[in-house]
């Protein structure tokens, strides 16, 4: 049971990483708070659903597919929608209602084209695309796909593993584009920094549009996995994954990206303890891990930065 | 006074005269629980800066103090309403240290803490205290002319409080203290004091909303009271009027509020796309509220 | 000099630190009751953090603050406002969306003078403030801000009066005006630190200079007689933020 509940923590929790690290990028980076995160997380759902039923092809192809394309959404958003709100009084607090309306939008949309139904993917359609590459490379069966995966004795779903799997990379990415690219330099300077680096000329509205984009593009991302590791997902799937998103960013810390994955693990373990073995109080986990933090560790289990009143 | 008598009184009697030549008396009962929810956030959005993306914690906790107090201790349904009261501010003192967090934490914290609320009433263990899930029947209370007229009293309370803050050096300190809380102490206010008194403040008021709701409707779930349609609707009409005036909240209300009914009930995601289209609106082009348009022409609103 | 028996305020060992890093580190000085007194020094040498624990921002980590005898390390800012003691800020800190005359009523209410204050008219007519008496604080240019944030404190009625950097930014018209002032507040017997850089506007208006390195006193006397001290010397021109 423990080991099970560990593994699986582990795999959630990278999952919950990916979940995460695009809110807390486009905070870091923007200091809004974007509370519509969830929504282009079932958005990227959507997608999935779409290349499965409309073209027949593994979901995975939606990844690329759903990153790109939100990457083009966040960006056109930005240009809409954050000068303005930038321009305002108090941009941390309207944003928080700002983006409270587009999720109410998006899910309206949503609802309108889609209707209220749950939906969900067979999970063996995950990672056909290898299986089927390696029928034609090497032979074998097409048959034994989809099957559980081994570790330490105790099995889990296929799904669970390319889940995390996707995960590391999406993390990797961030990573080497924060610490490897000129323009992630200037992007953990305006993090840092935001009013020096506007008086030392950086441009700063360029590397916040592409942080926004990015951020939105891993949150579809994360929503292509949505159906396999949720069962399924409605249009009103968005809110609470926009507040499993908030407890993950607050534990690894607000404003630090990187600090996701830990606190995305941390969290994905205490889910699945508290799942494994205190089950009725499972829904409350979330809520007092994210405020217990908040109050005791304010800056987050990675974090330095000050948030306290 | 002169806000007490112009806009308060005449606010309270259209109220009470409004359900003898109007039907829906459910209808008018809402715009009364909202009109004190919006002011609440005013109390404590409008005036010291703390966003309440939970507030409805407090009406919901209010909601269940009314209900549990009726069926365990079978008190009379004003004295329900009481304790309903009495638990919002117990709740708010509570959950006070969350005023040590700013901005969006605080926001995002007080949204977790009202989620936990819901999560720990509707929780099957505690069936024999909550009901858990299955929500609560308190037939015996049911009289909703009394109960209408409960809302009315704790609306004129609200008023009351929001009327003073706006006239008051009190209220001054709070919005010096929503400005500048270094530069407030530096002017010998008690941060800390006043953050808590105008927090109790706005957790009284929706306690004892959530209370009266629940005398009102005497049937209901866990998610009807705990629903964040409350927070949000009590934000953005607040927002939409205009906060740290006594009107704007009062603006808010009745016109959208008033537009929800219109087009609200027949095709819901109509509705929300319209609804958050215009939140949306609001934010990017009257941040500050209807009201904002008068006092850019430099008109004093109340 | 030694210590006189009309001084106020008394600063003894005072210790800060933010991390490792000892912003102050053992400051003593004091200052009496009608003096205006100077603190100089290079940037990081602890002034605006000396400031910031003898108004109550911080607390200190080591080392006694006290007024009239009384100690007062540690004590909450709004408490030390009640006691009497009272600043300005480097960059102004008005509550923007108030108008002036909110600005100083906020005070006037809360700030529990001992001595009746002047009214916020005698206030805003005295620093330049009557015609912008209805506007939000946030309309005001700097320099208005910064007599509004003078003005927020004098409503208090403070003994020792802290200001930070008043003089930077304003035009030498406006130096002039603002030194007089300061002068006649001393004579009132309100003690006044002035943090400065302008070393005109030092020599200008106060009795003594403190000069500060690396969280603590250096020297104590005349500016006329610290520029001639070599070690004051090699901290002004040896450091990389000469004065």
């Amino acid at each position: 049971m423990l080991v099970y509940a560990l593994v699986a923590g582990v795999l959630f929790g990278l999952y919950f990483s990916l979940v995460g690290i695009g809110l807390n990028l486009v905070f870091g980076v923007m200091r809004i708070v974007n509370l519509a995160h969830g929504d282009f997380l079932m958005l990227g759902a959507f997608v999935a659903f779409g290349v499965v039923t409309l073209a027949g092809l593994d979901p995975l192809l939606a990844v690329p597919v759903a990153f790109v394309v939100f990457v083009l959404v966040g960006v056109a958003l930005y240009k809409i929608l954050v000068p303005r709100l930038q321009g305002s009084l108090n941009p941390e607090m309207l944003s928080i209602i700002l983006f409270f309306g587009l999720s109410q939008v998006i899910q309206a949309i949503t609802t309108i084209f889609f209707g209220t139904s749950e939906r969900s993917i067979p999970s063996s359609a995950l990672g056909s695309i290898f299986t089927t590459a390696r029928v034609k490379l090497f032979g074998g069966n097409a048959d034994d796909t989809g099957g559980p995966i081994e570790f330490f004795g105790q099995s889990f779903p296929a799904s669970w593993v390319t889940a995390a799997a996707t995960s590391l990379v999406a993390i990797a990415f961030v990573y080497l584009y924060l610490y490897r690219t000129r323009l992630g330099t200037l992007t953990r300077a305006v993090m840092s920094r935001r009013d020096e680096a506007l008086a030392t000329g950086i441009d700063v509205d360029r590397i916040s549009a592409a942080a926004f984009g990015i951020g939105l593009g891993l949150a579809a991302v994360a929503g292509v996995f949505a159906p396999f590791m949720f069962g399924s997902v409605t249009p009103a799937f968005g809110a609470d994954a926009t507040v499993t998103s908030f407890a993950v960013v607050v534990l690894g810390s607000l404003g630090n990206p990187l600090g996701t994955a830990l606190g995305g693990v941390v969290y994905g373990i205490c889910y699945m303890l508290v799942q494994t073995y205190l089950s009725s109080w499972a829904d409350l986990l979330p809520y007092v891990l994210l405020i217990f933090i908040l109050l005791l560790r304010p800056s987050g289990l990675l974090g330095r930065q000050v948030r306290v009143a | 006074m002169r806000h007490l008598l112009l806009i308060v009184l005449p606010l309270l009697v259209i109220f009470a005269l409004l359900p003898g030549v109007y039907q829906n008396h459910l209808l008018l009962f809402n715009f009364v629980i909202f009109l004190v929810l919006a002011q609440g956030v005013n109390i404590i959005y409008g005036f010291t800066g703390y966003l309440p993306f939970g507030y409805v914690g407090f009406f919901g906790a209010g909601a269940y103090g009314f209900a549990i107090t009726v069926m365990h201790y079978h008190a009379s349904a004003p004295m329900a309403v009481l304790v309903a009261g009495a638990v919002g501010v117990a709740l708010g003192l509570f959950l006070s240290p969350l005023l040590r967090l700013s901005g969006a934490y605080f926001a995002i914290a007080n949204m977790a803490a009202a989620l936990a609320v819901l999560h720990f009433v509707a929780n099957p263990a505690l069936e024999d205290i909550t009901r858990g899930p299955y929500g609560v029947s308190l037939t015996g209370t049911f009289n909703p002319t009394l109960a209408y007229a409960a809302a009315l009293i704790v609306l004129a309370l609200t008023m009351g409080i929001v009327v003073f803050l706006k006239n008051s050096s009190f209220g001054l300190a709070l919005q010096a203290v929503r400005e500048d809380p270094v530069s407030a102490s530096m002017a010998g206010v008690n941060v800390v004091r006043m953050r808590v008194i105008a927090w109790l403040a706005s957790a009284l008021v929706a306690g004892l909303a959530g209370g009266v709701y629940a005398w009102y409707v005497s049937v209901f779930f866990p998610d009807n009271v705990f629903s964040s349609d409350f927070s949000i609707f009590a934000i953005v009409f607040a927002l939409f009027g205009g906060v740290a005036t006594i009107t704007g909240p009062i603006i808010g209300v009745v016109a959208l509020y008033g537009v929800y009914n219109l087009i609200g009930f027949t095709t819901p995601q109509y509705f929300q796309l319209i609804y958050g289209l215009l939140i949306m609106v609001l934010v990017l082009f009257l941040p500050a509220g209807l009201v904002s348009l008068a006092t850019r022409r430099g008109w004093r609103v109340p | 000099m030694s210590l006189s028996l009309t001084s106020l305020l008394h600063v003894t060992g005072l210790v800060k630190r933010f991390g490792g890093f000892h912003a102050l580190d053992g400051l003593s000085f004091h200052a009496a009751a009608g003096e205006i007194l100077g603190l100089v020094g290079p940037n990081g040498s602890g002034k605006t953090t000396s400031i910031n624990v003898i108004s109550g921002l911080y607390a200190p980590d080591g080392g006694n603050v006290t007024l009239d005898g009384v100690s007062i390390g540690g004590i909450a800012s709004h408490k030390l406002v009640h006691l009497g003691v009272n600043r300005t800020f480097q960059i102004p800190k008005p509550f923007l969306s108030l108008t002036v005359r909110e600005n100083i009523a906020v005070a006037l209410a809360y700030g529990r003078a001992q001595v009746a204050p002047p009214t916020a008219e005698a206030l805003m007519d005295e620093y330049r403030l009557t015609e912008v008496a209805d506007r939000p604080a946030s309309e005001l240019n700097n320099a208005q801000q910064k007599m509004l944030d003078l003005v927020r404190a004098l409503a208090t009625r403070p003994r020792l009066l802290l200001l930070d950097e008043l003089a930077a930014g304003l035009n030498p018209t406006e130096l002039d005006w603002i030194s007089a002032r300061i002068k006649a507040l001393a004579q009132t017997g309100m003690a006044i630190i002035v943090v400065e850089h302008l070393m005109g506007f030092i020599e200008q208006i106060t009795d003594r200079v403190i000069v500060m390195n690396a969280g603590k006193e250096i020297f104590e006397g005349k500016l006329a007689v610290a520029v001639k001290v070599p070690q004051v010397i090699e901290v002004f021109l040896g450091g990389e933020h000469a004065a």
